[in-house]
């Protein structure tokens, strides 16, 4: 659907500790020679140049044209079309909603799915059951998590207004007040998320030593103390591999909920509050059928996603702590 | 990437079975009560047609059935037919992956509905059979008419009708809101054809390609106004979301408001709904600005068009099915299970026949509405390539209005940004 396939998935094992000529040299232990590594990898390489690297080359290449999906013209523009999105207020507006929407989506949706992960991860009765409750919301389609949000929100016929009209006499308007269809649409992105890093974060959790806590405790560490001190820096391995698919998945994931809760409305300044970058470009390439102003703007978000990979792996690899 | 092969697999495994040919149709109907109605119609045209093997398939909405269609031909592998939306024909026009069906051979559209007809008919050429074809009208709940003291034989038909009628209806304190409307382009459009007005230059896009749009005059305004009357005085509600005219049906039909404006394509299913909540559903023509004279509304809905990549033989074989799936008969049953007019003079004076308007009144006021319209081209519709766009313009233009910005300010930006699209699009023809 998108024009480059940006979500590539790390995996969560910490790889950097193992110094890598340690690696190539038990490599090359087994493989002599360099043909039958390559012909084992061939499958997936053949799979990513296809479907991955393949059509990210030709975005590169549509991203200097003005070309209409429909039409199917192209006309050599040059850089015109990048000069176009970085001149325009609008693609402005929607760079700074994207932004602080992933910040939100980021920081809250980590810090609640923590504390959900904490109590759900006590010994208590019924614990499965709530750890199943809690994950669930993972398993639905974006397409049915908005529609259901849509219903429940529906300022007149919904649930949650008739709620709030006969307790409270209020009747919000969610879908086209900007700021409460903003929040609605970072509170359902949250949701959707949940599971997701509950199931993480419990994992986790469960495998932070026993021995460690209680010597904490032993040594007069509060519970605050034990959690934030000891545990947190802890599961830092996890934060740090959540932070980056949490942030890549705000960026491209959070289409199906907009495009169904608020089409990228309502209206505020240049363009709908709720357009971000991802949506934009499904706008102009397979709405409007803009797609060289759609190719740019992928390119523009593989840089940006460049960035975030480097800047992670760059700074935030300082502050993880990653065990004995 | 993935739509590529799924469609290469497709035409594969379609050319295997080489004795009958294959025509793909491809629409835009995802539910079953209809996509059931078009395969239904494929299977009689197939028993009695040996050579030839309609297969429908659902794309998808009109955007993405457009593009897939595109897409096949650009790969040699064509539908036959493919239904594409009002909006979309300057879209498919340009395309060039297309021909128009009187170039396939001659059709007699004497027993098409004027306006129907006019509408694809696009240098003298029609371009499409016409198929599922709509307009708006007001839609009212009896019962609270009947509560406010309203007369649910006389429904308001002008603007200010409406505000009158919704003051009346306010101080009878029933703790609803008086009228259910969603921003909505089409309807916009509507108004414009209403009053005469063409929606873009050169003839609405008809004489040349249209360069300048005209959202920003007075007829143009008068709508922007009447969305602000309505919410200024506190008559107006809707989901908020955009087009959202399945929002608007529910707070109707949970009888949260009083009336709704919706297509005539939504008359079934509004009166399922009406019975369902206990209520009297009324229908009344489109209201329109005081003072202004009829000029009639311009077809909503889509038509079949013929793929260009196909041979002669296959080509008036997908003709001659779009014209069996738009018969007499075939269109009357189609409008009473979905509400789309019947496209055919014969289809009506049909329906009349079996006494259809007689046990079912309401259908008619949709009828009289399109049969009024003397085809002029103010309400042939507008012909551009930004249409979609534009209409995304319109749209947050009126939420603009509705948010408390000034009319004239709301209109003039989005004529520019119309404007601006429009020009757009014209480049990719420089």
């Amino acid at each position: 659907m998108s024009l480059v396939n940006p979500r590539k998935k790390l995996s969560p094992s910490s790889s950097h500790r193992n110094a890598p000529d340690k690696v190539s040299a038990r490599a090359h232990a087994v493989f002599r020679g360099n043909g039958l590594p390559w012909l084992l990898l061939a499958p997936s390489l053949i799979i990513l140049a296809v479907f991955s690297f393949f059509p990210a080359l030709q975005t590169l290449r549509l991203s200097l044209f003005r070309a209409n999906l429909v039409v199917g013209n192209e006309q050599f523009v040059g850089l015109a079309n990048f000069v176009d999105l970085l001149s325009s207020p609008k693609y402005r507006q929607v760079m700074v909603q994207t932004l602080i929407f992933v910040t939100l989506v980021v920081v809250l949706g980590l810090f609640l799915a923590l504390g959900l992960a904490f109590l759900a991860s006590k010994p208590i009765a019924g614990a499965k059951f709530y750890r199943l409750m809690l994950i669930y919301p993972y398993a639905l389609s974006p397409a049915i998590a908005g529609t259901l949000w849509l219903f429940l929100f529906n300022p007149e016929v919904g649930a949650v207004n008739s709620v709030l009209g006969a307790t409270f006499g209020i009747k919000p308007r969610w879908l086209d007040d900007p700021l409460l269809a903003f929040g609605l649409v970072v509170a359902a992105t949250i949701w959707k998320g949940l599971g997701y890093n509950i199931v993480f974060y419990l994992a986790a959790l469960q495998n932070v030593p026993a021995e460690v806590t209680e010597a904490a405790e032993i040594d007069g560490a509060t519970p605050w103390q034990n959690f934030w001190r000891v545990v947190f820096p802890l599961i830092s391995p996890m934060t740090f591999f959540l932070l980056f698919t949490n942030i890549v998945s705000a960026l491209f994931d959070s289409f199906g909920l907009v495009d169904i809760l608020t089409r990228g409305g309502p209206v505020y300044g240049q363009t709908g509050i709720t357009t971000f970058l991802l949506y934009q470009l499904y706008e102009d390439g397979f709405r409007n059928f803009k797609t060289g102003a759609a190719a740019s703007q992928a390119v523009a978000m593989l840089l940006l996603v460049g960035c975030i990979v480097f800047l992670q792996f760059r700074y935030g690899n300082r502050r993880v702590h990653y065990g004995a | 990437m993935k739509k590529i092969i799924v469609l290469s697999l497709l035409a594969a495994l379609s050319g295997a079975e080489a004795q009958t040919t294959t025509l793909e149709f491809w629409h835009t109907f995802g539910d079953a009560k209809r996509s059931t109605w078009i395969q239904d119609r494929a299977d009689e045209y197939n028993k009695a047609n040996s050579g030839f093997k309609v297969v429908p398939t659902f794309k998808g909405d009109s955007n993405q059935t457009l593009q897939s269609t595109i897409l096949a031909a650009r790969q040699g592998k064509p539908a036959a037919l493919v239904q594409v939306e009002g909006v979309s024909s300057q879209l498919a026009l340009d395309s060039g992956v297309f021909q128009p069906v009187s170039a396939i051979k001659t059709v007699d559209f004497s027993d098409f509905i004027g306006p129907v007809v006019s509408y694809y008919t696009i240098e003298g050429k029609v371009n499409s059979i016409p198929f599922n074809s709509s307009s708006p009208v007001l839609y009212f709940n009896k019962d609270l008419m009947l509560k406010a003291g309203l007369d649910p034989k006389k429904p308001p038909t002008t603007f200010n009708g409406i505000l009158k009628a919704c003051a009346q209806f306010e101080a009878a304190k029933l703790g609803m809101k008086c009228v259910a409307l969603t921003p909505f382009s089409w309807l916009f459009e509507q108004w414009m054809s209403e009053q005469g007005a063409q929606l873009v230059n050169n003839d609405n896009g008809r004489a040349g390609r249209a360069t300048v749009s005209n959202i920003n005059s007075a007829a143009g305004r008068k709508v922007l106004q009447f969305y602000k009357d309505l919410d200024d005085r506190g008559y107006l509600t809707n989901t908020g979301k955009l087009a959202d005219t399945v929002g608007t049906n529910a707070i109707f039909s949970g009888q949260k408001a009083l009336m709704t404006i919706n297509s005539t394509a939504g008359l079934g299913n509004l009166l399922d709904a009406a019975k369902q909540s206990g209520f009297q559903l009324g229908v009344g023509v489109l209201p329109i600005p005081d003072g202004t004279k009829r000029n009639g509304v311009v077809i909503g809905g889509a038509s079949v068009w013929v793929a260009k990549g196909i041979d002669k033989v296959q080509a008036e074989a997908a003709l001659e099915f779009a014209l069996f799936m738009t018969n007499t008969a075939n269109m009357a049953s189609w409008h009473k299970l979905t509400g789309y007019y019947p496209v055919r003079k014969s289809s009506v004076t049909l329906l009349r026949k079996q006494g259809w308007f007689s046990s079912n009144p309401l259908q008619i006021v949709a009828f009289n509405q399109l049969l009024n319209t003397k085809p002029n081209l103010a309400n042939a519709g507008a012909l551009s390539g930004a249409t979609i766009e534009t209409r995304n313009f319109i749209e947050q233009g009126i939420q603009k209005v509705l948010g408390g910005q000034s009319v004239a300010s709301v209109a003039a930006t989005a004529q520019e940004q119309a404007n601006a699209a429009i020009a757009e699009y014209n480049k990719n023809f420089k």
